[in-house]
C-alpha cells in the first residue's frame, strides 16, 4: 500500500499504465522474454522417469529366492543368448542323432549280412 | 503363476523341442543315406578297411555261397518237414525217427562246413590281420557263442 507522505512516489495512474501496454512494443517483449526463466533439466531425466514408472508397474515380488528365476528368465529373452543357444542344441542334436542313425545303421548292415551267410532255417 | 517361471519352462519346452526335433531328423536322414542294398557287402568292405578289388573278389566268393547255402537250406528244411512226419503220432523214437534225424545233423554239419569254409576264403581275400579278426568274429558266431562279437566287428579297437 502506498500512502502519501511516506517518501515514495505514487504509482502511475492506470491510464497511464494502459498506455504503457503496447503489444507491439518490441522491447519489452524482449525484455520479458530474457526474465523467463527455463530450468535445466538433470541428465537422463527421461530415461529415469520411465524407469520409475515400470518400476511402480512390476508386480511386487514376495519371496526373495526368486531373484534368480527373475535373472534366468531376463537371460533367456535376450535375443542374441536365445538364437545362440537355439543354434548350439539344433547343431548337437543334428550331430548326436546322425551319430546314432549311423550306428543303427551299421548294426542293421551287420545283422543283414550274419542273416545271409547264416539263415536262420541252418540254425 | 509367475511370470519369470512361465519364461524359463517355455524355454525348457523350446529346448528340449529344438533338440529332440534335430536328433531324430539327424537319425532318419542318416538311416536313410547310410542303407544298404540288399546282398551288398558295404557293412564288411567299412568294418575290415577293404579295397575295391578285396571287396569284389569277395562279392564273387559270397554269392557262389549264397547259391550253395540256398539249396543246402533247402535240403535241411526238407529234412526237418521229413523228421516231422516220421514224429506224427508216434510217442517214443522209432527207428524212422531216428534216420531221419541223423540225416537232418548230417544236412546241419554239411551246412556248417560249408559256413566256416566259407568265412576261411573270405578271411584269406582280406589283409592278414582283418582276415584273422573276421574270422575270429565269424567262428564264434557260427559256433554260438556268446554275443558281442558283433559290437567288437562293428566298431574295431585300434583299426
Amino acid at each position: 500500500m502506498h500512502h502519501p507522505g511516506d517518501g515514495q512516489k505514487p504509482p502511475p495512474p492506470i491510464e497511464s499504465v494502459k498506455e504503457n501496454m503496447n503489444p507491439d512494443d518490441t522491447k519489452l517483449s524482449a525484455l520479458l522474454r530474457q526474465g523467463r526463466v527455463s530450468p535445466t533439466l538433470p541428465p537422463r531425466f527421461q530415461e529415469n522417469v520411465w524407469r520409475r514408472i515400470e518400476d511402480a508397474e512390476a508386480p511386487v515380488l514376495s519371496a526373495p529366492g526368486l531373484s534368480w528365476l527373475d535373472a534366468l528368465a531376463a537371460l533367456v529373452l535376450r535375443p542374441r543368448f536365445a538364437l545362440l543357444t537355439a543354434a548350439a542344441l539344433v547343431v548337437a542334436g543334428a550331430l548326436l542323432g546322425a551319430r546314432a542313425g549311423n550306428l543303427a545303421a551299421n548294426q542293421a548292415a551287420h545283422a543283414q549280412y550274419l542273416t545271409a551267410v547264416a539263415p536262420p532255417v541252418m540254425r | 503363476m509367475n511370470r519369470s517361471l512361465v519364461i524359463v519352462m517355455g524355454a525348457l519346452a523350446l529346448c528340449v523341442t529344438l533338440f529332440g526335433g534335430s536328433y531324430l531328423a539327424g537319425q532318419r536322414l542318416c538311416q536313410v543315406c547310410v542303407v544298404e542294398p540288399p546282398g551288398g557287402l558295404g557293412w564288411l568292405q567299412k568294418a575290415f578297411h577293404l579295397s575295391v578289388a578285396e571287396t569284389a573278389r569277395i562279392q564273387k566268393l559270397h554269392n557262389n555261397y549264397l547259391a550253395q547255402c540256398s539249396v543246402t537250406c533247402r535240403m535241411v528244411a526238407d529234412k526237418k518237414q521229413e523228421v516231422a512226419t516220421a514224429l506224427n503220432g508216434t510217442t517214443s523214437l522209432n527207428p524212422l525217427v531216428e534216420q531221419k534225424l541223423a540225416e537232418l545233423a548230417d544236412c546241419r554239419a554239411h551246412c556248417e562246413s560249408q559256413m566256416l569254409q566259407y568265412f576261411t576264403e573270405v578271411s584269406q581275400n582280406m589283409p592278414p590281420a582283418q582276415g584273422r579278426r573276421y574270422l575270429a568274429e565269424m567262428q564264434k558266431f557260427a559256433l554260438g557263442l556268446p554275443e558281442g562279437s558283433q559290437q567288437s566287428v562293428s566298431e574295431p579297437a585300434g583299426q
